[in-house]
């Protein structure tokens, strides 16, 4: 793969300017890196669509179901001494249902946005972090 | 009125200036705090080998200071990431150099907390037991008891609060990590996962803050409900009631937010952080601190009331304890305390200064410890036959302990600040005006009005 262009800017306004001359030029979006020490927003830069929400759903479902089988499947299993109540207790178990529903949406919510957001790989050093951490945008594009 | 935005150099020399050059009053704090922790750990050594004999607890009151510190503790945990969860959740946008004091401070107050339950177990070191998990002896967690709900309440936000704090921080372990060398610059690497900061990082970042944000909410509410449940599911004079929830979590939400206002004073001062921290961040959480303490008041003369008007010998026993009795002065303390001086003062616009509202954050603080000890002892030295009244006082372990309590806070989090900006960079770069991005620009700032208080 040929090595990214990469040129630095000083303000967002030369950036986002930079952005658009690229996308006139008909770069897909996907080849522009824009990178900075804060969110900027740019409207016209497309990303992909995130499911981040969709998995924070589906990791409380699976914890809530975790959940379930610990509390309702352990205690029959273990046969808990409960003085004649019900060993299966709805209004209790559900206390732990809820905070381990929370638990699996906080967890995946976390596996799905390093994922999403490509951390945990090896980053192509450009050369310019210093210049990011500085407060200078650096535009990256892959030919 | 108007000022200049810093530049980004500026920002990231002020915000990072704690990490690089911590100050003497960094060292002086640590000293301080360091001696209070090992004044502690001796009197803790002490515990491990007499045994639990050596508190003051006895038989009825088998819960006393060591309860109170955990759910003093807890309580104050409620500070940082609910706080700082609602604030981004509704937009707030004066929260930006307040969410990392705050989320900071619940996840040290919630290892503080979450100790004090292993401390009482007599043996901590077979705290493990508590864990649901398939062993040789036969044992297995009552998912019905309310202890129960707590060890997975108070973990589920423990981790929670630990993701959430350090999310926002992984663009500014970047940020350190490009500023650093050799080990430093490695350890701070590994940290920030490979962070280069693209606008797809930054809005995956801000996508999964908002989401967390929604979580831990509820997570946060649950925690200090299911403390309270730890005394609302027994049939104890003055515990058991239905509106415990809902107390508790007004109480820990109020202990919370002054331990914010004094965390923030004392960062401000320590680091010189004086253009960061503002008197409007001061006046907006007094205005909270405010709300709170009528909101702490109107339960308090709730549950009392009901009490009262109710007249039940077992329960008045308890009462009476507690408004003339020989726990009195605690009583009319918390109630001075946490309302009679915070809520005029705070009130009055003039008085809502930085060193007001601290002065009503110290008293708070103190009130609010005042009421977890009222909560749990007078009900145990007053069980429903009169036979079995006892009576308590704390032994110089249990005190020594207590302090100790408040010296490891401020130790975690000065240790804290020396590893990671306690103002996030990015988050406070990203609530100054877009304009032209790191160029001097004019702006508006509607705090400067408080900036004489």
């Amino acid at each position: 793969m040929a090595e990214p262009q990469i040129k630095v800017f000083d303000t967002r306004h030369e950036a986002v300017e930079a952005v658009h001359e690229l996308q006139r030029q008909g770069v897909p979006d996907s080849a522009i890196a824009v990178m900075s020490s804060e969110p900027l927003h740019i409207e016209t830069l497309h990303l992909p669509k995130t499911r981040i929400a969709g998995f924070a759903i589906a990791g409380g479902l699976l914890g809530a179901a975790f959940a379930i089988v610990l509390t309702s499947w352990t205690s029959r299993r273990v046969g808990l001494v409960t003085g004649g109540m019900p060993i299966v207790s709805w209004w209790a178990f559900g206390i732990i249902v809820f905070e381990l529903t929370a638990l699996g949406a906080i967890l995946v919510t976390l596996g799905r946005m390093i994922f999403e957001a490509k951390l945990l790989r090896r980053p192509v050093p450009t050369g310019s972090e210093e210049a990011v951490a500085n407060g200078k945008i650096v535009i990256a594009v892959r030919k | 009125m108007s000022e200049t935005r810093p530049t980004d150099a500026k920002i990231n020399a002020d915000l990072l200036g704690p990490v690089n050059k911590p100050g003497r009053g960094w060292y002086i704090t640590v000293a301080v705090s360091g001696l209070v922790v090992l004044a502690a750990a001796g009197a803790l050594a002490y515990q491990f080998s007499r045994g639990i004999g050596v508190w003051g607890i006895n038989r009825p009151v088998f819960w006393a200071l060591d309860i109170t510190n955990f759910v003093f503790w807890i309580g104050i945990s409620h500070a940082g990431t609910l706080i700082s969860a609602i604030l981004r959740v509704t937009g707030a946008e004066w929260r930006r150099p307040v969410t990392r004091c705050a989320e900071a401070i619940t996840v040290f107050a919630l290892m503080i907390g979450a100790l004090f339950p292993i401390i009482h177990l007599g043996r901590p070191q077979l705290f493990y037991w508590l864990v649901p998990y398939p062993n040789e002896r036969g044992l297995w967690p009552n998912f019905r008891s309310p202890l129960s709900w707590d060890f997975f309440a108070i973990n589920t936000y423990l981790l929670g609060s630990i993701i959430y704090l350090y999310l926002p921080l992984i663009p500014d372990l970047a940020l350190l990590r490009d500023k650093s060398r050799g080990l430093l610059r490695r350890i701070y690497g590994a940290l920030s996962l490979g962070w280069r900061g693209t606008q797809l990082q930054w809005d995956r970042l801000e996508r999964a803050v908002r989401v967390m944000a929604v979580v831990i909410i509820p997570v946060a509410v649950s925690v200090h409900t299911i403390v309270s449940w730890d005394f609302a599911m027994t049939i104890r004079p003055m515990w058991h009631s239905t509106m415990f929830g809902p107390y508790f979590v007004a109480g820990a939400i109020f202990s919370g937010i002054a331990a914010l206002i004094l965390a923030m004073a004392i960062i401000r001062r320590v680091f010189h952080l004086e253009a960061y921290l503002r008197p409007i961040h001061f006046n907006n959480l007094g205005l909270l601190l405010l709300t709170m303490s009528l909101i702490w008041f109107y339960f308090t003369f709730g549950e009392y009331l009901t009490s009262w008007y109710g007249n039940e010998p077992e329960e008045m026993a308890v009462f009476r304890s507690k408004i003339s009795g020989v726990y009195a002065p605690f009583f009319w303390g918390t109630v001075v305390c946490c309302f009679a001086i915070p809520a005029p003062l705070l009130a009055i616009k003039r008085f809502r200064t930085i060193k007001g509202t601290m002065i009503a954050s110290v008293l708070v603080v103190v009130g609010m410890w005042f009421e977890r000890f009222l909560i749990i002892v007078p009900t145990l030295t007053h069980p429903r036959f009169t036979f079995n009244w006892g009576s308590y006082a704390p032994t110089w372990v249990e005190l020594t302990l207590t302090a100790g309590t408040f010296g490891y806070f401020v130790l975690l989090y000065a240790i804290f600040t020396r590893l990671f900006p306690i103002i996030a960079v990015w988050e406070y770069k990203e609530g100054l005006p877009l304009g032209e991005h790191g160029e001097p620009t004019i702006v508006g700032t509607p705090d400067v009005e408080y900036e004489s208080a």
